[in-house]
């Protein structure tokens, strides 16, 4: 019998496939901590959030050069906002409801998971993997764990009931034997909470709320934990942002502080027992999350050697804390900030009543979306700088007994805006060099190189290369609608590529084989 | 025999209450996401419906196991017959259509099948006479495509949430009675306050308009206990004090005059939208002029600047743009005097400017 050539070539992947070891199968503990330079095995890249790579290939002298390596349509209307993972030469990425692998190298699809689902479709971060499993969170507050190979769903839990109002949007964290997993809901008075997963069987381990329960009197609901946090191995704490009390522009029914809403909390990843928590905004009436990320950073602070964590909060404040015992080092705005009478001896703004929502409407900087949001910052070590995609913004806060003390109750409206990335000297707070990107802002994530190169886009569609230490652009292109996502790198077969992300289009950039390819295809292709 | 009667009775009692839940149940889909744990239709009909399973063979994998469709590459088919006529249908299924193949090889009998399941198996949201002509169940069928899309923005019951307006007072919605702006603001969104377009189906838009309506009714029907911001709130000012900021502090008067462009402004806007327009106007235009390599100056509005293109429309609306590295541009753009004075106000000066402007009439 003859078979086709066509059937041969098409069952050879096959054969490899099965003749090869199972590498993919066994993303383990030692990569997610030391991640290699072909990989990007967690939403931030490593445990520490800081988006700095170690590759150097595509350097400031030939930046210039980087050409469009592949690009991968998703031909759905959702924008990317997810950071893809990239395990054993697969990238895995999301919009809600959906998942694909896609090939490093090519940009050829691999496979594609779609659940339609009900719930909150306002965006997704990505996908957490552990061994060969993938974990997706879904707008109905499903946390699904699918094969890696080929996205079949190996068991689906629920992180909350989205009948109530929770949605996920999260890429959980896989620290240990543990998926790390929160939630959104703003509309409805919810308590938050962060909750961990058994990566074999899907069984909780542990919960940690945010808030005291539900029907507390004079508490707080809310506190949200709708971002990925971080972990350092060697306290082994876990670190993470919660988000804005409820009601939200309503303070009244729930005075005080509000612990721990809008705060950042370290907790011990194997029971989810607080090690300690600091307020970021005390009493948020503006709705300004502190689920950025929660950025590790080891160095000198003022001639000391620390183990810091830093956070550029959605409120305009710099926090640098000392990660062992949440105490603080520094508070400094990083922008236009009207809406507190100071920062007190432990390092909390102070929030301004008077600039609480009214019903005759308050002038308050920033506005809702903050001075910065959920696209990544950046810590440069050489140059000490952390870099943040900065949002200086005004709006009107508006709040009156009819908008009552549930969900929402209030209004505010966005006056102004632009977008500025800011280079922030970690030790003082000061601003070294600010690049405009655009009226209205950027919305993308920043992600710094050891060659001196920082990944970022502006507000009309640039993805934009500039030099860490000036900010100076080196290269640039345009790619459609701005980049919602934040930028990753990785080297497959001694090849830098840096994946951005437009409208519902994943970008890889790569400098260019010289000559090579070219030659090779040229004495192949039959004429 | 009573027993074969109540039997009997429960049979169909139960086939009545299982044909209005699966009513229920397929009319969500027509406008919602397809739902993973409804499967009404192949498990209603699968076994029985020769047109049923010839759908699950040949056109689900496109169009949807609930013919939801498959946005924006495959369209739904949930409502086809009001769109197309059998005739048309039964051509396209054979022939194709666009990207779509044509399915030649089904024989007649299928393919009538498979027409008649796609017409008659459910019956579409506006046809259902038992709902009248707003039919709740569309609304509902909106409301959670609303859940879905819009209510991060525009709240839960679309009064209002993080950054988008309360659309039961909105203007454009209040004045639109055929419901074509709201539609066209959906599909093509509103780049200028940062609200994205929507790829809906026309079913799909028509259920969130009636769900918005749903909404406004039930926000007039609740007076005295309205939520946003209304006219009477933004009233605390006072008049003097205003005028006084205006020629003085603000500087305004260096760019506007009571007596020119302001003359009647309070009629032409009032409450929150007179406030956001006098705090910041959005969508006002900057003008530049560029000077080319050769030393030529053109003038006009500015139509698009990032860090490496400038573009002007000129006089004639003609669009031009160059590289800005190959020339030299001036931009005069007045209305950042507005950004400029935001770190300057006081909450008074600008309720007291409010108060001052009411007055222009």
């Amino acid at each position: 019998m003859k078979l086709p050539k066509i059937f041969l070539i098409a069952a050879l992947p096959l054969v490899i496939a099965c003749a090869q070891p199972l590498s993919a199968q066994d993303l383990g503990d030692t990569q997610l901590v030391h991640p290699s330079p072909d990989s990007w095995p967690s939403y931030h890249g490593d445990y520490s959030g800081r988006r700095h790579i170690h590759l150097t290939q595509i350097n400031p002298q030939n930046v210039g050069n980087l050409t469009l390596a592949w690009a991968f349509q998703t031909n759905q209307p959702a924008q990317i906002k997810s950071s893809p993972l990239l395990v054993d030469g697969v990238l895995y990425f999301t919009v809600p409801d959906n998942v694909w692998a896609v090939d490093a190298r090519s940009g050829h699809m691999i496979w594609h998971y779609n659940r339609p689902s009900k719930g909150e479709h306002i965006g997704h971060r990505g996908v957490a993997m552990y061994k060969g499993w993938l974990f997706f969170a879904t707008p109905d507050a499903h946390l699904i764990s699918l094969d890696a190979k080929d996205g079949k769903v190996r068991w689906d839990k629920l992180i909350a009931d989205a009948s109530r109002g929770y949605w996920s949007t999260m890429a959980p964290l896989v620290v240990k034997n543990h998926v790390i997993a929160g939630v959104g809901g703003d509309l409805d008075n919810l308590p938050g909470y962060l909750r961990s997963f058994d990566p074999e069987t899907g069984a909780t381990q542990w919960q940690w709320d945010v808030t005291p329960p539900a029907g507390t009197p004079n508490a707080a609901t809310g506190g949200m934990t709708w971002m990925t946090g971080t972990y350092d191995p060697d306290l082994n704490l876990l670190y993470w942002g919660t988000g804005n009390p409820t009601p939200v522009l309503n303070g009244n029914p729930r005075p005080g502080e509000n612990l721990y809403t809008c705060s950042i909390v370290a907790l011990n990843p194997d029971d989810g027992k607080l090690a300690w928590g600091f307020s970021v905004s005390p009493h948020d009436t503006h709705d300004w999350d502190a689920v950025e990320t929660p950025v590790l950073v080891d160095g000198k602070f003022q001639g000391q050697q620390r183990k810091m964590l830093v956070q550029t909060s959605r409120n305009g404040y710099f926090f640098v804390l000392d990660r062992t015992n949440g105490k603080s080092l520094l508070t400094i705005p990083y922008g236009p900030v009207n809406w507190s009478l100071g920062v007190d001896k432990q390092g909390h703004p102070i929030p301004d009543p008077a600039k609480e929502p009214a019903p005759d409407g308050r002038l308050v900087a920033p506005d809702e979306g903050g001075l910065t949001n959920y696209r990544a910052p950046s810590f440069d070590p050489k140059t000490g700088l952390f870099i943040v995609d900065a949002h200086p913004s005004y709006s009107i806060y508006f709040a009156k007994p009819a908008d009552g003390a549930y969900g929402w109750a209030g209004a505010d409206y966005g006056l102004w805006g632009k977008g500025v990335i800011e280079a922030i000297d970690y030790q003082t707070g000061k601003i070294r060099w600010s690049h405009e990107v655009g009226a209205d802002g950027s919305g993308a994530g920043v992600m710094t190189t050891d060659s001196g190169l920082t990944f970022t886009g502006d507000g009309y569609g640039n993805v934009l290369a500039l030099e860490t230490s000036s900010g100076k652009t080196l290269w640039h292109a345009g790619t459609g609608p701005p980049m919602q996502s934040s930028p990753i790198s990785y080297e497959l077969d001694g090849r830098q590529y840096i994946v951005t992300s437009s409208g519902g289009v994943l970008f890889s950039w790569t400098l260019p084989e010289r000559g090579k390819a070219a030659a090779t295809r040229a004495s192949t292709t039959p004429q | 025999m009573d027993k074969v009667k109540n039997l009997k009775a429960f049979i169909i009692s139960t086939a009545i209450v299982a044909g209005s839940l699966l009513f229920q149940f397929t009319q969500k889909p027509v406008h919602a996401a397809p739902q993973t744990e409804a499967a009404p239709q192949g498990s209603a009909n699968s076994g029985k419906d020769p047109g049923a399973e010839s759908y699950a063979q040949h056109c689900a994998i496109c169009h949807g196991d609930q013919r939801q469709g498959i946005l924006p590459g495959f369209p739904p088919l949930i409502g086809i017959n009001s769109r197309m006529t059998d005739d048309k249908i039964t051509q396209t299924v054979h022939a194709g259509k666009g990207r779509m193949p044509g399915f030649a090889s089904l024989n007649d009998g299928e393919l009538s099948a498979l027409v008649h399941f796609l017409t008659t198996a459910e019956p579409s949201p506006q046809g259902n006479g038992a709902h009248g002509n707003a039919p709740w169940g569309v609304a509902e069928a909106g409301g959670a495509l609303f859940q879905q899309n819009c209510a991060f923005c525009h709240g839960r019951d679309a009064m209002g949430g993080e950054t988008g307006p309360d659309l039961t007072e909105s203007k454009l919605v209040l004045s639109d009675k055929t419901g074509e702006k709201i539609a066209q603001v959906i599909r093509e969104g509103r780049p200028d306050n940062r609200m994205p377009a929507f790829n809906l189906s026309s079913e799909e838009v028509g259920s969130i308009i009636a769900f918005i309506r749903a909404r406004e009714a039930a926000a007039v029907a609740r007076p005295g206990g309205r939520r946003g911001v209304a006219v009477a709130d933004l009233q605390t000012g006072n008049v003097e004090a205003g005028r006084k900021y205006f020629d003085g502090p603000g500087g305004c008067g260096k760019c506007h005059s009571p007596n020119g462009d302001l003359a009647g402004v309070a009629t032409r806007y009032e409450g929150l939208q007179l406030e956001e327009r006098m705090l910041y106007p959005r969508g006002a235009k900057s003008t530049v002029t560029v000077t080319t390599a050769s030393g030529q100056k053109i003038s006009g509005t500015l139509a698009y600047l990032d860090e490496f293109t400038v573009a002007l429309r000129d006089r004639d609306g003609i669009y031009h743009s160059w590289p800005i590295s190959r020339v030299h541009y001036a931009v005069q753009s007045p209305v950042d005097a507005h950004a400029e004075l935001f770190s300057k106000y006081t909450d008074d000066d600008i309720h007291n400017l409010m108060a001052y402007l009411q007055t222009l009439r």
